[in-house]
């Protein structure tokens, strides 16, 4: 779903991420973890071809397509509905004024799919929302109604690959376990490809099944989640660990 | 997501600078020829009957009014009263306006109230008729204009200074200085005036402009400045009735007006973008 | 690790305190003391940890109840040596952006000793030169290091740490943590995180809407939580090539209005839920469940 090679993004002749390898398939997880500055969340933006004013070199496929040399018109075709971001707080990204159902309803017609009520509960149902909830409007719901209601649009929307950046870190630990368990549900009953960008190297090591571990811009370490975290072989994966409270 | 915000920031247009920096040339040219008027003008500011109702030309760049005095020197001078009433105005009225409201946004509960209940009661008269009706109360003259307008400025900055005050000092850092047991005045010296200047300077540039086109109003309504003081609205309300036959006697005030209206109100968005943090360069 | 100090501290507590802002309670009845060995309040957004510790710093008058400080109500303390005593440590954004950090901490001292400046940034592992920066000049963790810097400026006897670290990346967090931990004060730690509450705290409170459900040492409560929150939050940290965390029950649903206020949430809650519960002691600590005894040990 995801295919990355030598990628490399640069502002102004400074590497801010340097990615040579980087393969998520359906039904996969995978995760970049790092400090702040470490170039996880430039990787992410790369990949749908969200950063500007970045020189990206490299090979960059999202469910097929050329994210570097597709048109305009094709990769507005698979942001957002065949790749999904979910970002840190999508309240701030959902229209205040506008309620759930009619956001995904325009959603929807905007992908030139059928906007039907069982399209709709069923997405909100996969991720475990009451479907009443599509009448309440953005600030009317939790933080992690509110997670889960973005990821319900992907679904609804079709999406085969979630990019999620930092998805609970503003969310209790009690509500993190609720929108991480939608995501296992979703990943193994849909054979979703996750991506993960996170700072978590705890929650990481519970969903994902391989880590790139970046620093500085630089992936310094990558592989199987349980073989990196178990037996880091880099000093700053170690330092990391160690950190951990 | 530092880099990126980056990249967002440089894409932002350019042009609203630019126009900000238009708005200060303007404003510097304005105030320079105001304070050099002596030396700059062309022609002493009196009457002179030789010469009345000259068209534009080579003598009168900008022709002379129905008593013979050059238009071009009447600007020069009438620029140096009508930013003398905008600058009384609004440090009169930023000075009052701003105390009050900082020390109501700080203290909040039954302060602020009674604060802020004084505040609503000036901002529910009409604001022109309660100038109007200070002018005519009190002896039109230049002094008069800067007390008639501020009586009706002062409000709009003590609510805007109480309701950004009232969140600088919900900050973390304010209650970190309450603990050091800092006193309150000193508090809002320190802490909440600084971090809530921004907004009211972008205001106060942004009003420049409708100060300056009030106190012309009242001038114009011969409730301001009076003969022989030079003022651009007073120049305006002599030349009304020429307007047909001369029009360069209206003309050239208006536009002295219009200008300097528009650059103080493009200062005012060029101080808004450049003083937001979001967009500050580190 | 505690220091035994000649000179005892007046000692800090709440009792029966129902706090809000406005009319509306955020707070309900909470009795605690500030002990030795640090005393960590944890809970969630919404809990009203925050308020509480707001408080303790006597920046919020209790609707009813008293904050002591020593055998005196806060309000009719001395207030020049209460602050001389309790000083807050908050997150970063504690310092005043358009203030150099060195000015930040001169604030605190008395004129005749800003040379101090320099010392207390070495205090805190600073280089006394970072003195002429603003706060945005510095990393997360230097400003961090300058917050507690300017608390230490006045000695303080007891430091509310309010969230100190949550908003750091975790190699920075461990440097900031062993700072905390090496202090020669008391502390009471306000956090979501229980881990940090772990390194810092002997005595710990779970606050649930307003109200202290498990009160009792860090390491017992953690090891066999006797509240069904208590573990539920336990449960749902995630743990280092650990099961996927659980969120125990429904996360999300709101707190009771009558009852138990947890009891939505609950997955033991029975029929006696819907009368409140009393703290009661369960085990050596006080627990305020009707079902303390069929809360699962796993």
């Amino acid at each position: 779903m995801i295919e990355v090679r030598d990628l490399r993004v640069r502002y102004g002749g400074r590497v801010v991420a340097d990615v040579p390898e980087l393969d998520v398939g359906a039904g996969e997880c995978v995760a970049i973890v790092g400090e702040s500055g470490s170039g996880k969340t430039t990787t992410l933006l790369a990949l749908l071809g969200l950063t500007t004013d970045a020189e990206i070199s490299g090979r960059i496929r999202v469910c097929g397509v050329d994210v570097r040399t597709a048109p305009p018109r094709r990769l507005r075709a698979i942001r957002g509905s065949r790749a999904a971001l979910v970002m840190q707080s999508p309240q701030a990204a959902l229209g205040p004024a506008t309620r759930l159902g009619v956001l995904m309803r325009r959603a929807l017609r905007l992908h030139g799919r059928p906007a039907t009520r069982q399209v709709m509960a069923a997405a909100m149902e996969a991720v475990l929302l009451d479907p009443a909830l599509l009448r309440r409007y953005p600030h009317e719901v939790s933080g992690g109604q509110a997670q889960r209601f973005a990821l319900a649009l992907a679904i609804a929307l079709g999406a085969e690959v979630i990019l999620a950046d930092e998805p609970t870190s503003a969310l209790d630990v009690t509500v993190q376990a609720e929108v991480v368990g939608v995501l296992r549900r979703l990943r193994a009953e849909r054979g979703l490809a996750l991506l993960l960008v996170s700072h978590d190297l705890a929650l990481v090591s519970t969903i994902a099944d391989r880590v790139l571990v970046m620093k500085d811009g630089a992936v310094v370490e990558s592989g199987p989640a349980g073989e990196v975290l178990a037996a880091p072989s880099h000093p700053y994966t170690r330092e990391l660990l160690e950190a951990m409270p | 997501m530092s880099a990126a915000e980056a990249s967002l920031r440089r894409g932002l247009p350019r042009i609203p600078d630019r126009l900000a920096a238009l708005g200060t040339a303007i404003i510097l040219i304005v105030v320079l020829a105001a304070l050099l008027a002596p030396w700059l003008a062309p022609y002493p500011d009196e009457p002179n009957p030789l010469e009345q109702l000259r068209p534009p030309g080579a003598d009168h760049w900008l022709g002379t009014d129905s008593v013979g005095r050059d238009i071009l020197t009447r600007i020069l001078y009438g620029g140096r009263t009508s930013l003398f009433i905008a600058v009384a105005v609004l440090a009169v009225s930023a000075l009052a306006g701003v105390t009050l409201g900082l020390v109501a946004g700080y203290a909040g509960g039954p302060l602020r109230d009674v604060i802020m209940r004084v505040t609503d009661v000036f901002l529910a008269f009409p604001a022109l008729l309660l100038s109007l009706a200070m002018a005519v109360v009190l002896p039109p003259s230049v002094n008069t204009v800067v007390l008639a307008i501020a009586v009706t400025w002062w409000p709009w900055y003590a609510r805007l200074a109480a309701s950004v005050a009232a969140s600088v000092s919900t900050r973390s850092y304010v209650d970190a200085a309450r603990c050091l047991g800092v006193p309150a005045p000193l508090i809002i010296l320190r802490h909440v005036l600084p971090n809530s200047l921004t907004p009211v300077l972008v205001q106060i540039s942004l009003d420049a402009g409708g100060v300056i086109l009030t106190a012309a109003a009242l001038s114009y309504l011969g409730l301001g400045a009076q003969e022989p003081t030079a003022e651009w609205g007073l120049m305006v309300q002599q030349g009304q009735t020429l307007f047909t036959t001369n029009w360069w006697v209206v003309t050239f005030p208006g536009l002295a007006i219009l200008v300097t209206a528009f650059a103080f109100n493009v200062l005012g968005e060029g101080l808004r973008n450049a003083l937001d943090p979001r967009r500050a360069v580190r | 690790m505690t220091v035994l100090r000649a000179e005892p501290r007046a000692e800090l507590r709440a009792e029966n305190v129902t706090l809000g802002y406005g009319r509306r309670p955020v707070v309900h009845d909470v009795t605690l003391a500030i002990e030795d060995g640090g005393v960590g309040l944890i809970g969630e957004s919404g809990s009203g940890k925050t308020t509480l510790a707001r408080a303790f710093l006597g920046l919020l008058r209790p609707i009813s109840g008293h904050i002591l400080y020593g055998d005196v109500d806060l309000k009719n303390a001395d207030m020049r040596m209460f602050r001389k005593d309790v000083q807050p440590v908050f997150q970063a954004e504690a310092l005043d952006p358009r203030m150099r950090v060195g000015a930040s901490i001169a604030e605190a001292l008395p004129r005749c000793d800003r040379g101090r400046v320099a010392d207390l940034l070495d205090q805190v592992g600073l280089d006394p030169a970072l003195a002429a920066r603003r706060p945005h000049q510095l990393s997360g963790g230097q400003r961090q290091r300058v917050v507690i810097a300017r608390a230490l400026a006045v000695a303080p006897r007891l430091l509310i740490l309010d969230e100190p670290t949550s908003a750091l990346d975790v190699t920075v967090q461990a440097r900031i943590l062993d700072l905390l931990a090496g202090l020669d004060t008391e502390r009471l730690l306000i956090t979501h995180d229980l881990a940090v509450v772990e390194r810092l705290c002997r005595t710990s409170h779970v606050l649930f809407a307003g109200r202290v459900v498990e009160s009792g040492p860090t390491a017992e409560l953690l090891a066999a939580p006797a509240h069904p929150y208590t573990k539920a939050l336990r449960d749902a940290v995630p743990k280092l090539g650990g099961p996927p965390p659980e969120a125990g029950g429904r996360a999300e649903a709101v707190p009771a209005a009558s009852g138990c206020a947890y009891r939505l949430r609950c997955p033991l809650a029975g029929p006696e839920c819907e009368r409140p519960p009393a703290l009661r002691d369960v085990g050596g600590r006080r627990v305020a469940c009707h079902r303390a005894e069929d809360v699962p040990q796993a």
